[in-house]
């Protein structure tokens, strides 16, 4: 679902980085407020689920890939306003050290898998626990069908904000000879390219990744709980080691992800894109603003390094970025508590 | 009987005074000198010999100096940022902190390149990837040791003994001389309340004294190993 650069015009990057833009500003404010700091390290951890999560690939019907986003799961764990911090986070590392996800598409990203996937989720969650717990007997099994159902409802439509994104660029950009310019597909196909995949396959993925950690750490570390964070506030200190052996197995097992071979749908390079064949006939151009478009060279793309072993590159990427979102959330803690204590004096 | 004044409530504020400059100073070499002193940074008592740990970090700078390997140079990476990541938040700040500057620098440097030569940007950025590294591992390394065992690890690889023994030298002057300065400073400021507008003509006189203390007390320290058998020669230090 990671839109590369030059699919949307740099039109609807801006239009689409400036609806971030409020949305992280009340993030921010709420997560500054309502975390205690000593959990934001832990939120590290939720960010590097995210992080582990998409670097799983699964093979979708029509050759392409998708993957899970964990959005869900971390608003599940911290709340939606630090789900949508924490993604956005995982996304920057992604763009900019291995390519995934356009940087002038940044903005868009964000507002699917951050905004929109999180937030739906975990209101979809909320809304569907209220209308099944109605005696709030707060049993597990209802907890988890709502997590389930809210993660995949959220990264469906998720995957609909994506492919209308997609489809409105050949209607609003085109060229002299009526050649798009940008993403060549219009909704009638991006829509159901989009969506079918991710309602058979990635949504089910997401809701089984979502709901798999989220009874994990109920079970292992009930302390990293949103509910929990809010009733108790700081909590004692407790041990993760649970969860920090789970992250290592993902990241052990992130070479899976190779398996899958093809291009996720609207991820291909500007070489690919002429040839990809849509109702039996190849597109047989290039769009004039992804052949000559702007790119930046990132150290791994796709989490590679062109030609050498793929499974200890990608097994170093998981390593890397996790440890990258630690210790930027480690450090987001030291500002936060010298923030508290500018306003008490 | 007590006279009249004494029986008055005074309400006397200072003015507000411009001698910020005393303050700060003696912030910034409290600062230092507790780097120094307090052998700030956690060497942990089961840590590796500081002899052992030098020739790792030299070796690693060495070879991802050298290597043309993309995947050696991000292990090197993902591993250095994977144990940063078990450390205290405050502790990666100041690694952090140095490291993004040096990157940052290098940026700089690379500029012109990369804006004349746009195709040549992904070999300027593993420059800058190479410069940040070495730099984190230098500063890690830093972190994680005693200013007296690096010295020694120092010698243990043969740098000649001149070297090691400027720099012990050096550190333990820092200390002295800043400790010297604090104390002035901090009498300084206790004798001059309130508005004062010669304040800045004092630090001249704490300048002149730190230097007079400080030929002071080299040419007692050079008296002192005179005394115990020094012969100008530092190979048997």
């Amino acid at each position: 679902m990671h839109i590369p650069e030059n699919y949307l015009s740099p039109a609807t990057c801006g239009v689409m980085a400036a609806a971030m833009v409020p949305v992280w500003a009340h993030a921010v404010k709420k997560v500054s407020v309502e975390l205690p700091k000593e959990k934001m390290p832990l939120l590290g951890v939720g960010a590097a689920f995210s992080f582990l999560g998409m670097m799983f690939n699964v093979p979708l019907v029509g050759g392409t890939t998708g993957h899970a986003v964990g959005g869900t799961l971390i608003a599940l764990l911290f709340g939606p306003d630090a789900a949508c911090i924490a993604v956005s986070i995982a996304l920057l590392i992604q763009a900019l050290l291995f390519g995934d996800g356009g940087i002038l598409a940044f903005g868009a990203n964000c507002f699917n898998m951050a905004f929109i996937l999180p937030y739906v989720g975990y209101f979809m969650y909320k809304l569907l626990l209220k209308a099944m717990d109605r005696s709030e007997s707060g049993k597990d099994i209802y907890k988890y069908i709502s997590a389930a159902v809210g993660s995949y409802i959220g990264i469906n439509v998720a995957a609909l904000f994506a492919a209308v994104e997609f489809g409105i660029q050949p209607l609003l950009f085109t060229d002299a000879n009526g050649l798009a310019l940008y993403c060549p597909y219009d909704l009638s196909v991006s829509i159901p390219a989009m969506l079918i995949p991710h309602l058979l396959v990635a949504g089910v993925v997401e809701a089984v990744f979502t709901v798999a950690i989220y009874a994990f750490v109920r079970k292992t570390a009930p302390d990293m709980l949103y509910e929990n964070i809010k009733q108790t506030g700081s909590a004692t200190e407790a041990k993760h080691s649970p969860i920090f052996a789970l992250v290592a197995v993902l990241i052990a097992a992130t070479p899976l992800g190779l398996l899958a071979t093809g291009t996720a749908w609207g991820e291909w390079g500007a070489d690919e894109i002429a040839e990809i064949e849509n109702a039996g006939q190849a597109l047989g151009y290039t769009p004039a603003g992804l052949a000559n478009g702007w790119s930046l060279d990132v150290i791994m793309p796709d989490y590679t390094l062109g030609g050498v072993n793929e499974v200890a590159a990608y097994i170093f990427s998981a390593i890397l970025g996790v440890a990258l979102l630690i210790i930027f959330f480690k450090l987001a803690s030291l500002f936060i508590k010298e923030n508290k204590n500018g306003y008490a004096s | 009987m007590l006279p009249d004044w004494m029986k008055k409530s005074d309400n006397y504020a200072p003015p507000r005074d411009g001698g910020a400059f005393v303050v700060k100073t003696i912030n910034s070499i409290g600062l230092v000198l507790s780097r120094l002193k307090v052998q700030r940074g956690h060497e942990k008592e089961h840590a590796l010999p500081a002899v052992l740990k030098l020739f790792i970090v030299l070796s690693v700078i060495v070879l991802i100096s050298v290597t043309q390997s993309r995947l050696l140079l991000i292990g090197v990476l993902a591993v250095t940022e994977l144990y940063l990541s078990t450390w205290p938040a405050e502790d990666i700040l100041s690694i952090v902190k140095a490291c993004v500057f040096a990157a940052v620098l290098a940026f700089i440097i690379m500029l012109p390149a990369m804006i004349l030569k746009p195709y040549g940007i992904g070999n300027n950025l593993i420059v800058i990837l190479k410069v940040f590294l070495s730099v984190e591992l230098m500063n890690i390394f830093n972190h994680t040791t005693q200013w007296n065992h690096i010295t020694g690890a120092l010698r243990k690889i043969h740098i000649p003994g001149i070297f090691v023994f400027t720099l012990d030298i050096t550190l333990k002057y820092i200390v002295l001389l800043g400790t010297l300065i604090n104390d002035l400073l901090t009498s300084l400021r206790l004798r001059s309340v309130g508005k004062n507008n010669k304040k800045y003509q004092s630090v001249g006189g704490v300048m002149g004294v730190t230097f007079m203390k400080s030929t002071e007390m080299s040419k007692e320290m050079y008296e002192a190993m005179v005394c115990r058998g020094f012969t100008d020669d530092y190979s048997g230090l």
